[in-house]
């Protein structure tokens, strides 16, 4: 009796605690989701009878086919760029422990604190052959003028060394914070049977940190789904038009706010949001990265 | 004690095998890596804190990593203020009302929220957490147009709090705290404090909260560098100039001044490219400065930390 009054009022206190968050996840994570849907389906300027015809229209869209082609080209050196450089630059760290190991990983973050705006203003000075402080390594490459980066069609690797630049050094320091996470007992024992520096980091501290950088794989890949702001702004400053339309959330932006087509816009947000949510199952479900949290059934 | 003894004959082996001239040439690599990679790392923002010291003119005709002139930041920082009568001054402002509610009501919500998973009887736990997870992977980019689609009906189009609220949606925060009131504080210690008659709230308030401070500076760490350079949602969100905050007013500047294509806006414009580098400056720096206070705090791993069961 006296348990179940107790129980009682633990779940009462429980839910008033909950309450606030609650309130900010209906409100912001679920009820724009389900007002979206509702939209995605409702009448369009295309399409006044509304429906699924909707959906199809934006995949129809001329725009829709070569923007997708873009953020595939851009995942696909983004994503295993991140993974491979952050694995092997946290490995590097973790190699050198010392008094020099703190001043690298602050430099390493240094670029995170340059994102969107700056960040354009910057890799414009930095590719820009006139200005560029790489004039020498630009020259060396055969790029004298400035269009010879800037041209439509070899955009994608710009846009990837600028998302690239500006997270890779947070993720670095990151792992380099799970490998610390490993225990000395199981170094000593590698190095004990007598492994090397090289296949202590690559068959006994890669694996152990394995989920970590699944994880950060997916993540990385969930966010560079929805690249925008660099070609948004470089297509609205640097060379006017360039990138106009050039990704996904681009197009999904001026479905909105030029075509005045929201329910288009709708539907494209949602077609990249399911298939955000199918990464994030995946990473639940399908990996060991939330194990022991209290996920998995018992 | 075993280990060791069996080890020395080994390990002395190794040492004389492998800190041999290949090793010793391996480290040079490694320092050469992790040296170069760093040198990038700073080049930009040593190039950013200088262009400012030079005019547009001497910006392009001048070595990128010259000095011009102290008196130059102030002219630069006087023509930044001529902008629409110093509205740059307003988007620091809101930047940090905006960054600083997000930061207080996003750190509340998810430490309760937490500490209810964690350490209560709540209905739905799992469910709850599951759907926490998700949102937590899902980038907030994905949900910008749904949410301006919301915003829109509400009627909170171009309002400061349409911006604060949002953002204040924690969910990574909801997940950390939870992680660390079942996992870095023993569930024993609630059990006694509840045998001893203390209801939840006492719990949570003398007990539990007394000891995340560390989770608190944490919590406030990511939540902070999220809000202070927020740039697509309150892009789309707010319209009017004096709501901007500093990371979309700086977008534009970008956009609306001729300084990085000489077809935009009016030529007259006294924003040219060490005002924009200036501007961006005053975004970087405090991020910056957050970073460095904190990087205590990320050592010991983010991740590692929050997942180990």
């Amino acid at each position: 009796m006296a348990r179940s009054r107790s129980s009682r009022r633990s779940l009462v206190a429980g839910s008033i605690m909950f309450a606030p968050y609650l309130i900010l996840l209906v409100l912001f994570g679920i009820l724009p989701i389900i007002q979206a849907t509702v939209t995605s389906i409702g009448p369009s300027i295309v399409n006044p009878a509304g429906g699924l015809q909707n959906f199809a229209d934006v995949v129809a869209d001329v725009r829709f086919l070569p923007a997708l082609m873009n953020v595939v080209v851009f995942l696909l050196m983004y994503v295993p760029a991140m993974i491979i450089v952050v694995s092997l630059m946290s490995l590097l760290l973790d190699t050198v422990q010392g008094r020099w190991n703190l001043p690298l990983r602050l430099t390493y973050i240094v670029p995170a604190s340059m994102t969107g705006a700056t960040a354009v203003l910057i890799w414009y000075f930095m590719l820009e052959p006139s200005l560029s402080p790489y004039r020498d390594a630009l020259h060396a490459l055969g790029i004298t003028q400035g269009n010879q980066i800037w041209r439509q069609g070899g955009l994608a690797w710009i846009f990837v060394a600028m998302a690239f630049f500006v997270g890779a050094g947070n993720w670095i320091v990151v792992q380099y914070g799970s490998l610390q996470s490993i225990s000395e007992d199981v170094i000593e024992a590698a190095r004990i049977d007598g492994a090397n520096a090289w296949q202590i980091g690559w068959r006994i501290k890669l694996p152990l940190i394995r989920k970590y950088l699944v994880y950060m794989g997916i993540l990385v890949f969930a966010a560079g789904l929805q690249v925008f702001v660099e070609p948004q702004l470089i297509s609205g400053s640097v060379y006017t038009g360039i990138a106009k339309d050039w990704s996904l959330n681009q197009l999904s932006y001026d479905l909105a706010f030029q075509s005045n087509n929201l329910a288009g816009s709708a539907a494209l947000s949602l077609m990249l949001l399911v298939v955000c949510i199918v990464a994030a199952i995946v990473v639940i479900f399908r990996t060991d990265f939330f194990e022991g949290t209290g996920v998995g059934k018992k | 004690m075993t280990t060791e003894s069996i080890a020395l004959p080994g390990r002395g082996e190794g040492i004389v095998r492998t800190r041999g001239f290949g090793a010793a040439s391996g480290r040079v690599v490694v320092w050469i890596v992790l040296a170069v990679f760093g040198i990038l790392s700073i080049v930009p923002m040593i190039w950013l804190i200088l262009a400012p010291s030079k005019t547009g003119q001497q910006l392009n005709d001048n070595p990128p990593f010259s000095f011009g002139s102290f008196e130059q930041y102030g002219v630069t920082w006087n023509n930044l203020l001529s902008q629409n009568d110093g509205v740059i001054l307003k988007w620091m402002a809101n930047s940090v009302t905006y960054t600083a509610s997000i930061v207080v009501i996003s750190c509340v919500t998810a430490v309760l929220a937490g500490y209810a998973l964690a350490a209560t009887t709540l209905p739905f736990k799992r469910v709850l957490l599951i759907i926490t997870l998700i949102a937590m992977i899902i980038p907030p980019v994905a949900l910008v147009v749904p949410l301006f689609v919301e915003i829109s009906a509400i009627g909170l189009y171009d309002n400061p709090a349409s911006v604060i609220l949002t953002s204040s949606f924690y969910p990574f925060g909801v997940f950390l705290a939870y992680i660390y009131f079942s996992t870095s504080i023993p569930t024993e210690i609630y059990e006694a404090a509840k045998v001893d008659g203390a209801g939840e709230f006492t719990t949570f308030f003398r007990i539990a909260l007394p000891l995340s401070k560390g989770l608190f500076g944490m919590l406030a760490f990511f939540s902070f560098s999220a809000a202070w350079v927020n740039y697509f949602l309150p892009y789309v969100l707010l319209q009017s100039q004096e709501n901007f905050n500093l990371s979309v007013g700086l977008g534009f500047l970008f956009t609306s001044s001729p300084a990085l294509n000489p077809l935009n806006g009016a030529q007259q414009s006294l924003i040219g490219r060490p005002e924009i580098a200036l501007a961006s400056l005053f975004l970087a720096i405090p991020i910056l400065i957050v970073f460095i206070a904190s990087s205590r705090l990320l050592v010991r791993g983010v991740l590692a930390g929050a997942v180990k069961s």
